[in-house]
């Protein structure tokens, strides 16, 4: 580490104030304190907080916690692939060889636009750059599906960052989640592209290879909204996660390794999480009493692993900065969540995965969430000092 | 089950604010704090709620053609619905006038709280998009008539109610010079849209 701090050092004049590059310094600064501990302390006077956890670092734990889905879709991508062209004796490197190819230009594309932006926005407006767009630059390629266009993801990820985050005044401002703003963004205006039975299998052909008879590409939730019982995974393969979908949203094993990882650390929060589950868990029960459709006959727990419903839960819906803030507001928060996502999946033919509409409603509602809550408060403890008044 | 069906489409699916953009100028004015965006919500739900089902009976009792058969046969040719418009701002108007001296009366702080918007309630597009949505979906009976009115002022209140919040939540947000006020809010209703669409084809 040595020599780069040297060259650290040597530049560093040069993007003070006063120094050629000084436009520049927020560039240089997210570059130092990400190779480097930053030396800045706390003023002399205030609090102190003595605390190893900045926001790069939870940044970071964040896309730790992402890594094991980001991993199995991979594979899944190159599984699903093999299995669609009918070749059974594709050898595992393989299959991860193939994934990696098709989804890494997915993750390089949307970190380099979305930093890009970043940094212009950084330098423009004269802020420190944040370290948020590290969770965004991954959620983003881990809720697309295999087959989208890169340029696709470039524009939605230009959407995300800007409207979505940016004008608010960056990190920790924002209402939407930039990662389901960049999603429904693409969702809404290229639909083709990310619905429907075609995107999910990445199925290009070489010479002499064509697809198996009886293929379909559709995606579990969208064979139950049309009726095809028989295509439906079961509840064990819908948890592992050997079903089309998302890249990184098919195995909820792997987003419940990322819950643990997150809920050990304290940066996601069980309460929305356990209520988010409880929630849709519940809904799904209330369904099942009518049981008029094959959606509404699914059982509940079938409900909770497929489609996006634990990649939402863990990662969407855990968003500290458009959840709600309280605690009380954070069990309405998640349970409304899971409510609304088994409802549109059911009441809604147009978007059977309805889990990232669901979290984008709620972080609407979140703020309405939190002001009664904190109206509340208030009001208990005024009532509480007018009994001590009398 | 018609009547829930009618409900939830005008709350969430046909939203006066997000999928028609009515009413939009009192929605961005009074929507800076929670507290006086539901004293208007509830001013304009009750206003919808009242006012859809009398413009009903006066379209079906005196200006659709043929409506005023009932009086006598021989009016059974006349169409009025050229006075429709006329008709129904004119009931929304009074409608207005009593919804604004019950509130005078009964709650002054929130009276002087929503000021000059409160009587301009009567020109709120929604209030009279209402009534001219009623005219042109034909509802068959007042009952449906007043579901919709009432959902439509339940989805305007959600929608101000919900922005109020989000107003009040990024009061201290960094957002950048020209985009303050209604700039930000203007980019945060077109968000809250998107959100919006979720609902888009529910059908029960």
């Amino acid at each position: 580490m040595k020599p780069i701090r040297k060259i650290v050092d040597k530049v560093k004049p040069n993007f003070e104030k006063g120094g050629k590059l000084e436009k520049f310094y927020p560039a240089f600064n997210a570059f130092e304190t990400f190779l480097f501990v930053p030396e800045h302390t706390t003023p002399s006077q205030g609090a102190h907080i003595r605390d190893a956890i900045d926001l790069k670092r939870t940044m970071i734990l964040v896309v730790i916690s992402m890594v094991p889905c980001l991993l199995f879709g991979m594979w899944n991508i190159g599984y699903q692939h093999y299995l669609a062209l009918g070749i059974s004796d594709a050898t595992f490197m393989q299959q991860v060889g193939f994934g990696a190819i098709k989804v890494l230009p997915i993750v390089i594309v949307s970190y380099v636009t979305g930093l890009t932006v970043e940094f212009i926005f950084a330098i423009i407006r004269k802020h420190v750059i944040n370290e948020g767009f590290l969770v965004t630059g991954m959620l983003i390629p881990l809720v697309m599906p295999v087959d989208v266009p890169l340029w696709m993801v470039s524009v939605s990820t230009i959407f995300a960052v800007i409207i979505g985050k940016e004008v608010f005044g960056g990190t920790g401002m924002n209402i939407l989640n930039p990662a389901l703003t960049a999603r429904a963004f693409l969702f809404f205006a290229y639909p083709t592209k990310m619905s429907g039975n075609e995107v999910w299998i990445n199925t290009s052909l070489k010479e002499g290879q064509q697809v198996v008879d009886g293929f379909s590409g559709a995606t579990p939730l969208g064979n139950a909204a049309a009726d095809l019982k028989e295509n439906i995974p079961g509840v064990w393969e819908s948890f592992v996660g050997f079903i089309p979908g998302s890249i990184g949203e098919t195995s909820t094993l792997a987003c419940l390794i990322g819950a643990a990882i997150l809920l050990f650390t304290g940066i996601g929060s069980w309460r929305i999480m356990l209520s988010v589950f409880i929630g849709g868990y519940l809904m799904a029960i209330v369904l099942n009493l009518f049981g008029l459709n094959t959606l509404m006959q699914l059982s509940p727990v079938h409900h909770l692993v497929l489609g996006g419903f634990a990649f939402g839960a863990v990662f969407m819906a855990t968003d500290p900065v458009t959840a709600s803030h309280t605690n009380t507001g954070k069990y309405i928060y998640g349970f409304l969540i899971g409510l609304f996502a088994i409802l549109i999946r059911v009441f809604n033919p147009a978007y059977p995965e309805g889990m990232m509409l669901a979290i984008l409603f709620m972080n609407i509602m979140a703020p309405l969430i939190d002001h009664y809550v904190v109206q509340a408060n208030i009001n208990r403890r005024l009532k509480r000092i007018r009994i001590h008044d009398k | 089950m018609e009547h829930v069906n009618i409900f939830i489409k005008a709350v969430f699916i046909e939203n006066m604010i997000f999928a028609y953009f009515l009413g939009m100028c009192s929605y961005l004015a009074i929507s800076k704090t929670v507290k006086s965006a539901v004293g208007l919500g509830f001013a304009v739900i009750f206003v919808l709620g009242v006012s859809v089902p009398v413009c009903y009976l006066l379209e079906n009792y005196l200006l659709k053609a043929g409506a005023m058969a009932w009086i006598s046969p021989g009016l059974a040719t006349v169409d009025l619905s050229f006075l429709s418009f006329i008709m129904f701002i004119a009931t929304i108007a009074s409608i207005v006038q009593l919804v604004e001296m019950v509130i005078e009366k009964f709650v002054p702080a929130l009276y002087t709280s929503l000021g000059i918007f409160l009587p301009l309630i009567a020109v709120n597009c929604s209030i009279l998009g209402g009534a001219l949505f009623m005219q042109e979906r034909e509802y068959s009976t007042i009952g449906q008539a007043s579901v919709f009115g009432f959902g439509s002022g339940v989805g305007w209140f959600l929608a101000i109610v919900a922005i109020a919040a989000i107003r009040e939540k990024i009061r201290y947000s960094n957002v950048p010079a020209p985009l303050r006020g209604l700039g930000i809010t203007f980019i945060i209703t077109g968000l809250m849209g998107i959100a919006f669409m979720s609902f888009m084809g529910v059908t029960i």
